[in-house]
């Protein structure tokens, strides 16, 4: 549970493209994702990003994501079928589109950010993409932090129960008591910690203009490759959309 | 007397890692006071979590107290085990010490009249008394370590297991927070305690297990550990310097019948005996 985006280090060619053409593919995979609504392409368009993740044998450590979000798809499927004004088939159809399209987009960026160092995110966002550093450094350890965050949960989760305190009390309203004896621990370490970063980055030189860095990571051929394929991807779905194919009416 | 604690065949690794702990076999009786040492890595926390169930063993591996730690929940465990986490800050969040001390006890479902005192109690014992009122988040590093000491020893549990209690403390401190640990110990608490350093461990261990690379290499009593230092030097492991200097100067001897020297006292009481012995000789 804890390995939820973070990176996950293995030798895959996966992991080897630059960061621009897995986040280019991230986002065609969007918008394909939003082009059709017709469950059997949002399928093949799933399986085609679980392959990507199989190629960068991160599935196995995304698989309990992944199953947490297929029982979040089943509910929407199920509110569809609840709330949906028509016909029972179409609530159905539709339920099951909008349950894969969260799913593939949600997985795509998993598996993007699984195979990704930050430091290289970083880096492409600001050299290539020209967007302002403190923001996209915000950003990225903020995301950096939510491994580590519910880490600290379990910790302090032990901590509590180690001494008596009933968070695996089978009783609900005990349960959620003793929970407050996780939260506020987790919430002084989270700022203690923040604290503590901003002093290590700022004795460090954090602000200092004109950085430099340590590595760029290269575009290569199969990068090229990688673009390519996906723009002809997103002008193919534009494609088949304006001729009425894997949209349902 | 029946084990306490009792390790049958215990293998485990992470969820996505290697196997970290590898056939461990450990048996310890009420009263022991066990050293548990080795590298950084070695899999140390990871084998005493699985005592209070915060890793689950397979049913049947694990005993503590009678109790099989596969099946029981670990804030029942927490009745027979007080466990001392390596980082305070995980379960500080009173906004006084005495109320974080006093936490534990509440949740045992102690009377008032019976948590105070040894809320109290447990303050003193830890040199903490003055600071009773204080927020735990305006103190030292080393000092929240202590409020957590005292919050688990509050609990009384017949085995208390303290993962590096004296990481960050200083040489006062370090002394002060052993010899209330050996105290718990004569009273008959069973004491399993983690450190790096070894002057503690000769100090205050009867008995040190040696686990390297999730398996043990060397169990027994101290001295006999401390004797085996080639052994030791596999986990890199050094005994105290007086040892070493004592196990060199004994080399030349006999080394299984020659003493093994914990201490600078004993050192001293050695090479007495050995120079009386010297004179006596050199009168014949
Ligand atoms: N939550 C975890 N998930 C995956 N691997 C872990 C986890 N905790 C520990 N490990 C791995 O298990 C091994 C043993 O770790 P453990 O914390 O038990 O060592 P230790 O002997 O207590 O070390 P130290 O002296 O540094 O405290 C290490 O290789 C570590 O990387
Ligand atoms: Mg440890």
């Amino acid at each position: 549970m804890a390995r939820v985006i973070e990176y996950i280090y293995r030798d895959s060619i996966i992991h080897q493209l630059n960061p621009l053409s897995k986040l280019a593919w991230a986002l065609g995979v969007m918008v394909l994702a939003l082009t059709f609504n017709d469950p059997y392409y949002l399928l093949a368009l799933l399986i085609s990003v679980g392959l990507v993740g199989l190629t960068g044998r991160v599935m196995k450590d995304l698989s309990g994501v992944m199953k947490g979000l297929s029982i979040f798809a089943l509910i929407l499927v199920l509110l569809q079928v609840v709330f949906y004004h028509g016909a029972y088939r179409e609530a159905v159809t539709l339920g099951i589109a909008m349950g894969l399209r969260m799913m593939t987009v949600v997985l795509s960026f998993l598996v993007f950010l699984s195979t990704t160092q930050y430091k290289d995110i970083i880096l492409v966002l600001t050299e290539k993409m020209k967007l302002p550093y403190d923001y996209v450094f915000m950003f990225m350890t903020s995301l950096r932090f939510v491994p580590t965050f519910l880490n600290e949960a379990i910790q302090v989760g032990y901590a509590q129960q180690v001494r008596g305190c009933p968070i695996d009390s089978g009783n609900p309203w005990r349960k959620m008591k003793a929970y407050i004896a996780v939260a506020l621990p987790l919430v002084l370490i989270s700022l203690k910690k923040a604290e503590r970063l901003a002093i290590a980055m700022e004795t460090r030189g954090y602000g200092s203009n004109n950085r430099t860095y340590y590595k760029e990571p290269i575009i290569s051929t199969l990068d090229y490759f990688v673009i390519f394929l996906v723009v002809v991807l997103i002008i193919g779905a534009i494609i088949l959309r304006c001729k009425g194919l894997g949209v349902l009416h | 007397m029946n084990p306490v604690i009792k390790i049958d065949g215990l293998s485990f690794g992470y969820e996505f890692g290697d196997s970290v702990l590898k056939d461990i076999y450990l048996e310890i009786s009420p009263g022991e006071m066990v050293a548990l040492v080795g590298q950084n890595g070695a899999g140390k926390t990871t084998l005493v979590k699985h005592l209070i169930g915060l890793l689950r063993p397979p049913a049947g591996k694990v005993r503590v107290a009678d109790l099989d730690v596969a099946n029981t929940r670990v804030s029942k465990l927490s009745r027979q085990v007080g466990y001392v986490f390596q980082n305070p800050d995980h379960q500080i969040f009173h906004d006084t010490v005495q109320a974080e001390v006093a936490f534990g006890l509440n949740n045992l479902g102690l009377p008032r009249e019976e948590v105070e005192p040894r809320v109290t109690a447990a303050l003193s014992d830890v040199g903490l008394e003055h600071l009773a009122n204080e927020n735990p988040q305006r103190l030292s590093r080393g000092q929240r370590q202590r409020v957590a000491l005292a919050s688990v020893l509050a609990l009384r549990t017949p085995v208390i297991v303290l993962d590096e209690p004296t990481t960050g403390q200083d040489y006062q401190e370090r002394k002060q927070i052993m010899a209330l640990v050996e105290q718990l110990n004569k009273a008959g608490h069973t004491i399993v305690f983690i450190t790096h350093d070894m002057s503690l461990v000769a100090h205050y261990a009867s008995r040190v297990v040696v686990l390297c690379q999730g398996q043990i290499i060397l169990d027994g009593d101290t001295r006999e550990v401390f004797r085996q230092t080639d052994k030791l030097a596999e986990s890199l492991l050094l005994p105290p310097q007086v040892t070493v200097l004592a196990n060199q100067l004994n080399e030349p001897l006999n080394t299984s019948v020659s003493p093994v020297i914990l201490s600078v006292d004993e050192m001293q009481e050695y090479l007495q005996r050995v120079r009386e012995v010297k004179r006596n000789g050199a009168g014949d």
